[in-house]
C-alpha cells in the first residue's frame, strides 16, 4: 500500500470534447509551481480547442470550412498544422487523411496529439521530469511514476469496463494512442475500398504522440495491409483487436519469454535513421532521451 | 485457434523467406559468411543448414521466384541464414508456434548454443546486419545491429504483428496503472471510463 505522500492525483479538465487527466510527479517543485504548471497545460489545451474544432463554429478551421477564410488567408498556424496533416498522408499512402469525405479540412486527427506534445514541451521546458498527460484514451509520459514505470492499460472494446493489457511505457516508445472503428463512426474519414476496418480496435506505441495517434487511424483504416507496411516503416509497437477478438501483437508487446526484435531495439539501433520518420514539431522530454 | 496461429506463423515465415531470398540474391558481396562468435563451425553448420531449409521452402512456395536461384553460393548462403534466422524469429511471435519455427529453420545436427554475429551485408538498400542467440539448437532472439536504409527510413523485416494470446501480451511488473488508452471518450463518457475510476483513486 502506498502512504497518501506518495499518491499522484490526477487534475482532470474537460476539453476538445473529451477529458484530459494530468498527473504531475515532481513534488519538490512545490504546489504554486505544479498549479501553474496545470494551468498552462490547459490553456495549451483551450487555445488548440478555440482553433481547430470544427464543432466549434467560431473556431478558425470552421469559418474555412465555411468558405468565410481562403485557406491562403488562414493563420500560419494552421496552414503549418495542415501541412504536417497533408505530410502524414503521404507518408502512410493515404490512408491518413485530412479531409473529411464531404471535402472539407478535418485536422482532428492530429490536433489533439499536438496539443498534448506542446503540452509535454511545456512541463519539460518548466523542468518537470515526471509526468503523464492523457487526452481522451492517448497517452504521452515522461519520466517514472514514482519510481515505477508508468503503465497503460488497453481498453477492452467489448468491454470497456475491462483491460486486455497493462503496458509499461518507457523510453522511447513513450505515448500510445488508441483508434477505435465503433465508437465514433466519423472519427476515421477513409476506409479505403469502403469496406469496414477488420480492426475493431488498434493501439499504436510510438516515441512521440503525433506518430502515435495518425498511425492508430491510419491502420484502423487501412487493415491489415496497412498494419504491416506501418509496423515495418516506423519504429512503433502495435497491438490490434480483430473484430472477433483475436488480438495481434508486434514482438516488443510480447511477454519476454522469447524476446525477438522489439520496436525499442530498432529504435535505438537505428535511431539515426528513424529521426527521418520523427513529425515536424520535436516531441517532448527531449532532456531524457539520453536516459 | 492454435491451427490458425500455426498456419498464420508458416505464412508470415515463407512469405519473409521469400522477401529475404530476392534482398539475398542481390546483396553485393560474396565473402559475407555467418561468422560464429562461439560454438565454431557448429553453429555455422546449423545456420547453413537452416539456410538450405528455408530456401527449400521458399522454392515450394514461390516456385518462379526461388528455382531461378537454386545455385547457392556463398552471398546466397550467408543471406539466407539471415533470412531463415529472422523468419524463425517471426515464426516464434507466432502463437505456440515456436516447434514449427525451430522444425523449419534449425538444424538437428549438433545442439549449438550461443550468440553469433553475423558480418556486414550490403544490400541495395544499405548495410545490415543482425546477431542470432541459439539455445540448443532452437534461435531465441534475433537481433538486427544495423538495419538497411531506404530513403532515410529504417527497413526491417522483423517488426510484423502477428496473432497473440491475452496470456501473452507485455504486463507490467508494477501493479499501479495511471492511464488507461482506448478509442475516444466523450466529455460524459469519461465519467463511466476505467480512467476516470483511476484519477479517482489517485493510484
Amino acid at each position: 500500500m502506498r502512504s497518501d505522500c506518495e499518491r499522484m492525483p490526477a487534475l482532470t479538465f474537460a476539453t476538445m470534447g473529451t477529458m484530459v487527466s494530468l498527473r504531475l510527479g515532481d513534488a519538490e517543485h512545490g504546489a504554486t509551481a505544479l498549479t501553474a504548471a496545470a494551468q498552462q497545460v490547459e490553456t495549451v489545451f483551450r487555445r488548440w480547442d478555440e482553433q481547430f474544432s470544427l464543432y466549434r463554429e467560431d473556431s478558425e478551421l470552421s469559418r474555412v470550412a465555411r468558405g468565410d477564410i481562403r485557406l491562403t488567408a488562414a493563420s500560419e498556424s494552421l496552414r503549418d498544422c495542415y501541412a504536417l496533416a497533408l505530410d502524414w498522408r503521404d507518408r502512410t499512402q493515404g490512408v491518413f487523411t485530412p479531409h473529411r469525405g464531404d471535402g472539407v479540412i478535418d485536422l482532428s486527427g492530429v490536433v489533439k496529439a499536438l496539443a498534448i506534445a506542446e503540452a509535454g514541451i511545456a512541463l519539460t521546458d518548466r523542468g518537470l521530469r515526471n509526468w503523464s498527460i492523457n487526452a481522451g484514451g492517448d497517452v504521452l509520459v515522461c519520466g517514472d511514476a514514482l519510481g515505477h514505470d508508468w503503465v497503460v492499460a488497453i481498453v477492452d472494446p467489448a468491454d470497456r469496463g475491462e483491460s486486455i493489457a497493462s503496458v509499461p511505457l518507457r523510453h522511447p516508445l513513450r505515448a500510445v494512442a488508441t483508434s477505435g472503428s465503433a465508437e465514433r463512426g466519423q472519427h476515421i474519414w477513409t476506409p479505403r475500398n469502403f469496406e469496414p476496418s477488420p480492426f475493431r480496435q488498434v493501439s499504436v506505441f510510438a516515441a512521440d504522440i503525433v506518430t502515435a495517434d495518425v498511425l492508430a487511424t491510419a491502420i484502423v483504416a487501412g487493415g491489415e495491409a496497412a498494419l504491416g507496411d506501418l509496423a515495418e516503416r516506423f519504429p512503433i509497437d502495435v497491438l490490434a483487436v480483430l473484430r472477433d477478438g483475436q488480438l495481434l501483437a508486434t514482438p516488443g508487446l510480447r511477454k519476454p519469454l522469447s524476446r525477438t526484435t522489439t520496436a525499442i531495439d530498432r529504435f535505438s539501433s537505428a535511431s539515426s535513421s528513424a529521426r527521418a520518420d520523427a513529425p515536424a514539431r520535436p516531441a517532448a522530454c527531449e532532456r531524457r532521451a539520453s536516459r | 485457434m492454435r491451427a490458425r496461429a500455426v498456419a498464420l506463423a508458416t505464412l508470415a515465415s515463407v512469405s519473409i523467406v521469400g522477401i529475404g531470398w530476392q534482398l539475398g540474391t542481390q546483396a553485393i558481396d560474396a565473402s559475407q559468411n555467418l561468422t560464429a562468435a562461439t560454438g565454431g563451425s557448429a553453429a555455422s553448420t546449423a545456420a547453413t543448414e537452416a539456410a538450405a531449409q528455408a530456401a527449400a521452402t521458399a522454392k515450394a512456395a514461390a516456385e518462379s521466384a526461388a528455382a531461378a536461384q537454386t545455385q547457392a553460393d556463398t552471398a546466397n548462403t550467408a543471406a539466407s541464414a539471415k533470412v531463415a534466422a529472422d523468419a524463425a524469429a517471426a515464426a516464434t511471435a507466432a502463437a505456440d508456434a515456436a516447434s514449427a519455427a525451430n522444425a523449419a529453420a534449425v538444424a538437428t545436427a549438433s545442439s549449438p548454443s550461443g550468440t553469433f554475429t553475423g558480418s556486414v551485408v550490403q544490400t541495395q538498400f544499405g548495410n545490415m546486419q543482425v546477431s542470432v542467440t541459439i539455445a540448443n539448437g532452437a534461435i531465441t532472439e534475433v537481433t538486427p545491429l544495423q538495419l538497411t536504409n531506404r530513403g532515410g527510413r529504417s527497413v526491417a523485416i522483423s517488426n510484423q504483428a502477428a496473432p497473440i494470446l491475452r496470456s501473452e501480451v507485455l504486463a507490467a511488473q508494477s501493479a499501479s496503472v495511471q492511464n488507461v488508452s482506448g478509442a475516444t471518450y466523450t466529455t460524459d463518457g469519461y465519467l463511466r471510463s476505467l480512467q476516470s475510476a483511476l484519477d479517482t483513486a489517485g493510484f
